[in-house]
């Protein structure tokens, strides 16, 4: 099939802002001419809950805009593992908290388990994991350009969270920049 | 630069926006003036985006008490006039119905939107379903006609909301927008453009005397004329049965004459009503009928069923209600097999069997939550085809 | 068109005549409170073609169909929920809303409440029969206790609504009501309602003599009013000594008023100052930008 389809889904717990780091994500991917879709999953609980966010890029229309196959996976908390596992492509590339999500499922998987958490809390709050992650995946998917994410950024940060929103996607581009050099662990768990 | 200008114009020409805002936008260009609603997911965010965008092109907003209210308040202020919205899902959907009864019979051009979420009853608030088709058609006791629109997109939520209330205006009925939650909360990129120089259609004004101006009596296009209150026409408006001079009669003669009118203004404009798009069907052998979410799977299906050498075509009605019959006919002259995929126990496979009468159609149903994916519906076309196949050799 | 207030109130100036004769059954209180109306209409100057009548479903809902200006006959229960719209969507109009019992206060008891709460301008007129006529007189939220009617044939044992105690602690800013047995008091009360300026209720104590009356032994239609006699009095005598020996003790005239803002003004106000913030936003960031192709 003639595709140039990239599926990607941020996955943790409800409260976490993965629906707005993907958003940030599919504005730097519209400007850069592709077609987004971004969609999420989510339970009645409004925090604390299984919570996804997946986005569908294309150069042409996105046809169906849900995840079937994923290439990327970023896992903020060990509750989103079991809905995500299944639908990795072979040779999808995992993204896992260190902290939140220390054990994968066995399998033929490239993974990074990175310290998306920890680096947010030395950064000041725990509620920049998001952004440090959306850096992190940045780097190792290359999927668009860096200038092009921060101004994604700073578009949809309030202004008394913009320095820590850039410095939190700076750290996540320098973990997913060592990451590249250090090779990626298959997911032994 | 008009007012609309200042709450649509200044923004990027690409943007990520769900399909409950692009309902708000597109609602707005229309020259929609009223929103009242009632807090229900997953509609609300058309309800909390209308709230600050309306006040800023001297619009109304207004969160009613219930779901009843709401459509009550949707169509008072249309009998004032002023374009009016309402947006909700399946609970409210049940509950605004003998209002919608009221609007079609007296006539009252409005826009409700349904977001269809899983049912029946509260059913499952943040999952889709597609379990509203049947009920957007036969809700409301009694005959009466009315428009459904089924947008799969967020670009097509915008165009669509736009053509209800031009269809609203034209033909002075309620219209729903019906779609799924996955549609809804989906954020997709889209263009926009410059909508402040569309060309909305206005609502046909009673002129002339008053004497000679009979508010049910209509001209050859089956509508009649509206008065608007307050320009001296002074009618009366009423849910009972009326004759042309708009009031209730129990007549057996004008009670035919009227509703019958209604029941038949429609088909005069069938032209702008009709809207049904179809993809590689000129040699399919397997025909797909799907809309909302699950159009969109079977329009990635097609790519992969062709892959396996499977002919696959889709027609998606866009307006779903009255249904593009004889579109639907001819496309499916020359398919083999017809597949509904739909995310409910059976509804719109129902009238597609009814409009192919004797032709095979196969449903593909669920209502677990979980939309029906591309793979599954090629797989189904796959084993369609080869059976079908199997049955001509024979 | 505004027929000439100073003169004399000719109640045909206001009826469709083309409708009558009425559907109303002889004695029924209803054509004395559309009246009654109608006076207080002319009285007070409102132009018929910005007046709006929005009316339920019922015998009160049928008035609205021989008053000779917009009228909307709506859905069971809901008349206050359009006239809501109507009235936020057209200020410049005059809206009154004519109701029952049973329309007001059981399947519309929701917007009722909410209608006093939220203060829109109208004026809602409950037609107050303590049954549901039309349908053949069952038991509706204000009939009396132990009456008989066609769903209590032992009597009813539901206490009932006080329909003005209900909208007053709702919010109401004005609330009245006045029998149908003395018609210029009740035209000057509804006359007060047509000018409150916020939501008015206005419960107007209405006689079904054929179906209600008939079923309890009332009497005829003027010993049913004379009844009003007995059991009404005027709110001022409220605390007089006579209170243990009266049977009903529902109050009369206007009973509370209050001054609260209006609704679709307060409304109106909030979006203009919010327009005129983002114009003063959009100046700003156009006088920042330079202009092209000046030098």
């Amino acid at each position: 099939m003639r595709d140039s389809r990239v599926e990607i889904r941020i996955g943790g717990t409800g409260g976490q802002g993965l629906i707005l780091c993907a958003k940030m994500l599919a504005d730097a991917l519209a400007a850069a001419g592709k077609h987004v879709a971004q969609s999420q999953t989510y339970e009645p609980t409004s925090r604390g809950g299984y919570c996804n966010s997946d986005l569908v890029i294309s150069d042409g229309e996105v046809d169906f805009p849900l995840a079937t196959a994923l290439d990327w996976l970023v896992l903020l908390d060990r509750l989103a593992i079991r809905p995500s596992w299944p639908l990795l492509k072979p040779g999808a590339l995992v993204i896992a908290d260190t902290r939140l999500c220390p054990d994968l499922p066995e399998g033929d998987r490239r993974a990074h388990h990175l310290p998306l958490s920890r680096t947010a809390i030395e950064l000041g709050s725990e509620r920049v994991a998001n952004i440090v992650a959306l850096g992190a995946l940045a780097a190792l998917a290359e999927i668009c350009e860096r200038r092009a994410l921060e101004q994604a950024v700073r578009a949809d940060t309030p202004r008394s969270f913009l320095d820590l929103n850039l410095d939190a996607l700076a750290a996540g581009y320098r973990l997913g920049e060592q990451a590249i050099t250090a090779p990626s662990s298959t997911s032994a768990g | 630069m008009n007012a609309v200008d200042t709450a649509l114009a200044p923004k990027p020409a690409v943007r990520l926006i769900s399909g409950n805002h692009a309902c708000a936008l597109g609602a707005l260009a229309a020259g929609c003036r009223f929103f009242a609603g009632y807090p229900i997911t997953p509609s609300s965010e058309i309800a909390e985006r209308l709230s600050r965008l309306l006040p800023e092109v001297d619009g109304v907003f207004v969160q009613m008490e219930d779901e009843i209210a709401s459509i009550a308040a949707v169509i008072g202020a249309s009998m004032g006039g002023v374009k009016a919205l309402t947006a909700t899902s399946g609970p409210g959907f049940s509950l605004k119905q003998e209002n919608i009864g009221y609007a079609a019979g007296a006539e009252i051009p409005c826009v409700i939107v349904n977001v269809m979420r899983g049912g029946p009853s509260t059913g499952m608030p943040t999952r889709p379903a597609q379990g509203d088709i049947m009920q957007a058609r036969w809700g409301s006791h009694g005959d009466y006609p009315i428009v459904v629109l089924a947008p799969a997109s967020v670009r097509e939520i915008y165009d669509e909301t736009m053509r209800a209330f031009d269809l609203a205006e034209t033909c002075r009925t309620p219209v729903v927008l019906l779609y799924d939650q996955v549609i809804a909360q989906l954020a997709e990129t889209v263009e926009l453009g410059d909508t402040s120089d569309l060309a909305r259609t206005e609502r046909k004004w009673a002129s002339g005397p008053r004497a000679a101006y009979q508010p049910y009596a209509a001209d050859e296009d089956g509508i009649p004329a509206m008065s608007r209150p307050g320009a001296g026409y002074r009618v009366h408006t009423t849910g009972l049965n009326h004759a042309e001079n708009g009031f209730p009669t129990q007549n057996p003669e004008a009670v035919a004459r009227n509703l019958g009118r209604l029941l038949t203004k429609l088909d005069r404009h069938r032209d702008a009503i009709d809207s049904w798009q179809t993809i590689n069907c000129d040699d399919a052998e397997v025909l797909i009928v799907a809309i909302g979410i699950s159009a969109r799977a079977a329009t990635r299906a097609l790519d992969i069923a062709r892959a396996r050498g499977v002919r696959a075509g889709l027609f998606r009605p866009i307006t779903l209600w009255p249904f593009p019959e004889t579109a639907l006919r001819e496309v499916a002259a020359r398919a083999r097999a017809v597949l509904v995929p739909e995310m409910n126990a059976g509804q719109l496979s129902l009238e597609v069997e009814r409009i192919l009468g004797g032709k095979r159609v196969e449903g593909m149903h669920r209502f677990n939550g979980e939309p029906i994916t591309p793979a599954e519906i090629a797989a189904r076309a796959e084993s369609l085809a080869k059976a079908a196949l199997a049955k001509e050799t024979r | 068109m505004i027929v000439d207030s100073a003169a004399a109130f000719d109640v045909r100036d206001y009826l469709r005549q083309e409708m009558m004769p009425h559907f109303l059954c002889p004695g029924c209180g209803h054509g004395i409170a559309l009246r009654a109306l109608l006076w207080a209409i002319h009285e007070q100057g409102i132009d018929k073609d910005t007046l709006a009548v929005v009316s339920g479903i019922g015998c009160a809902g049928r008035l609205s169909a021989y008053i000779d200006a917009n009228t909307f006959h709506v859905t069971h229960g809901r008349p206050l929920a359009y006239a809501t719209g109507l009235a936020l969507a057209r200020p410049d109009l005059h809206v009154v809303v004519i109701t029952g019992d049973g329309d007001c206060l059981a399947i519309g008891g929701n917007h009722l409440i909410h209608a006093c709460r939220r203060n829109l301008k109208l004026t809602c007129l409950m037609l107050n029969n303590e049954v549901y006529g039309m349908t053949g007189g069952q038991v509706s939220p204000t009939t009396s206790e132990s009456r008989l009617t066609s769903t209590t044939p032992h009597g009813n044992a539901e206490p009932r609504f006080d329909a003005c105690a209900l909208a007053a602690a709702a919010g109401a800013s004005f609330v009245g009501r006045e029998g149908t047995r003395h018609v210029p008091k009740l035209k000057e009360l509804i006359r007060s309602g047509l000018v409150h300026p916020g939501f008015a209720f206005v419960e107007v104590l209405s006689d079904c003599t054929e179906i209600f009356g008939r079923k309890n032994e009332l009497g005829s239609s003027p010993e049913m009013m004379l009844r009003q006699k007995s059991e009404l009095r005027p709110s001022a005598y409220r605390d007089t000594v006579d209170t243990p020996f009266r049977s009903n003790d529902l109050p009369t005239g206007i009973l509370t008023k209050t001054e609260r803002p209006e609704y679709g003004a307060a409304y109106r106000k909030a979006a203009a100052a919010q327009r005129a913030s983002m114009a003063k936003a959009s100046a700003a960031k156009s006088a920042a930008a330079p202009a092209k192709g000046t030098p």
